[in-house]
């Protein structure tokens, strides 16, 4: 029980990253990237393809970043654009379609030019005790990345003049504007931002377990249930749900199977929605 | 200090404010009356940059800002605060107080002056703005617009949702600030309460300025006696 305990806390962490970038950009924007896996997924790829080029694995997983970074700018520019220009409803829903159509172009091409490769990043080492359980190096390194990737999200929100402009655009978008703040530069930012968390869990997960050019999709709807149990906007919300889920996903899958780790995910995500419409920790209804 | 020429503005192509000319000098208070519905918030709107006028000239310290859009407007020294605040409301007091010096860091002798003018906001300092009472929340919007050091500060309908009480010490704080010479732009529907602290006014009917005079002038207008001041 403790081992999927701590199982369950590690993947918490990363579900929690995955879901604050889906979260972020549509508690800001009302924006919901269906891409947002595609993005994850062409991270990992570009930090495989430089690594094979000769690249340490480091600085080829910064590159990873600085791509997840980019594809995240490169919407704001493009396909965003038509979208910022609606508002309420219409932009949810043309967001939705648009990136579903630019996650299908990116999977299409990934499936024809690199079918069947995959992010692995083994990290060897010997296995670590925490809490008298075994756990392998590559979970150890990877749980720290993130719990450091979480300590840096919670500065900049919370500490940082930036984080609180971020912060007051979710809450209340014309006051943000009445105080000086451009909700669009912010938007700009937090893409950017969403991209290098969306690389972030790609590059970490592949510590765990090798990441297949085919997760996109899988990553992405991973995110939305995480994001919708914590509360659409809501980056406490993200982690706090990341958590749960991650402890009742591994606590499943080692009690009943992992086959249906998934099912039992979405019956603990309708469960809450019934429960709290609003999510665990929703700012918006 | 605030030249607005030949404005009109409004939603979906279709003016609800035409053609109007005012201004407001340096060290003034000017107050907009007009009912419910005669276009005060569309005009202030279109003033501060959150709707762009469809035709006119907005001048602000000798300097063209048709158009431009409010973060920018705030910046050059206009604060406006709607009638319905637009807090950050899962911020605390604090908070919503510093984000109004944005992006600078916030001002220590203006905050000063702020929690001066409002001791109140420095007795909720930690709390949420959502939890505040109306006449609090008031209270931050305001001082939240004072953290940018403005030169001129815009109010729409301060009172809105207030008991009678606490609109009277709103407006007893507006004049606290405008003893200390600050320049001052208000709408207002309860009339009585604006008079008695503006120098100047102007009466907004269907979208149109109306009258316009001192506000000696205006409370001795029979036609605002009797439209705004309930007088027979
Ligand atoms: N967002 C909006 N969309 C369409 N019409 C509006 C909107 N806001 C106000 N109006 C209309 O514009 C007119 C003037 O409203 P407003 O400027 O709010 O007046 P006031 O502030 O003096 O009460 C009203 O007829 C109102 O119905
Ligand atoms: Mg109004």
């Amino acid at each position: 029980m403790t081992a999927s305990i701590l199982d369950g806390i590690v993947l918490g962490l990363q579900f929690g990253v995955l879901a604050a970038g889906l979260t972020l950009v549509y508690g800001l924007g009302g924006v919901l990237n269906l891409a947002y896996g595609q993005i994850a997924v062409v991270s990992g790829l570009v930090t495989l393809l430089t690594m094979e080029a000769g690249v340490p694995a480091v600085p080829a997983a910064l590159i990873g970043l600085v791509a997840g970074g980019a594809l995240g700018l490169i919407f704001d520019l493009t396909i965003l654009q038509p979208v910022y220009r609606r508002h309420g409803e219409a932009r949810v829903l043309l967001s939705l379609l648009l990136t579903l159509g630019a996650a299908f172009v990116i999977d299409g091409y990934l499936n024809w030019r690199y079918p069947l490769r995959g992010l692995n990043l083994r990290i060897t080492g010997d296995p670590l005790v925490v809490f008298g359980v075994r756990m392998r190096m590559g979970s150890v390194v990877a749980s720290g990345i993130t719990i450091v990737v979480i300590g840096v999200l919670y500065w900049l929100f919370r500490y940082t003049r930036l984080g609180r402009a971020i912060r007051s655009v979710i809450q209340d978008e014309e006051g943000s504007r009445l105080v000086g703040i451009d909700p669009q530069l912010m938007m700009r930012l937090i893409l950017v931002l969403s991209g290098v968390l969306a690389a972030i869990v790609a590059i970490t997960r592949s510590m765990v377990a090798p990441v297949n050019v085919r997760a996109g999709f899988s990553l992405t709807v991973l995110g939305l249930i995480v994001t919708v149990v914590g509360g659409l906007g809501s980056i406490p919300g993200a982690f706090l749900a990341g958590l749960v889920l991650g402890i009742i996903n591994s606590v499943a899958s080692s009690y009943i199977g992992t086959f249906l780790s998934l099912i039992i995910l979405l019956v603990a995500a309708a469960i809450t929605i019934v429960i709290r419409p609003t999510g665990l920790l929703g700012v918006r209804e | 200090m605030l030249e607005v020429e030949g404005v009109s503005a409004g939603y979906r192509g279709s003016d609800v404010v035409r053609d109007v000319s005012f201004h407001v000098d340096e060290g003034e208070t000017v107050m907009i009356i007009g009912s419910n519905g005669a276009g005060k918030t569309t005009l202030f709107r279109a003033v501060c940059g959150l709707l762009p006028p469809s035709s006119g000239e907005v001048r602000f310290l000798g300097e063209d800002i048709t158009g431009l859009p409010a973060q920018k407007v705030v910046r050059r020294g206009l604060a406006f605060v709607p009638a319905e605040r637009h807090l950050f409301p899962q911020m605390t007091v604090e908070e919503n107080l510093m984000l109004g010096a944005y992006p600078e860091k916030p001002d220590p002798d203006t905050l000063e002056t702020v929690l001066e003018l409002f001791p109140r906001l420095g007795e909720r300092f930690r709390q949420l703005a959502g939890t505040m009472s109306g006449g609090e929340q008031q209270m931050l919007a305001v001082g939240r617009a004072l953290m940018s050091q403005p030169r001129l500060l815009v109010l729409d309908e301060p009172t809105t949702g207030l008991a009678p009480i606490v609109a009277r010490n709103a407006y007893a704080a507006l004049e606290r600030l405008r003893e200390q010479g600050l320049t001052i732009l208000v709408a207002e529907q309860q009339v009585p309460l604006a008079l008695a602290v503006s120098d100047r006014g102007y009466v907004l009917e269907n979208g149109a300025i109306g009258l316009a005079g001192t506000s000696a002038e205006l409370a001795s207008d029979p036609r605002v006696r009797s439209a705004y001041l309930g007088v027979v």
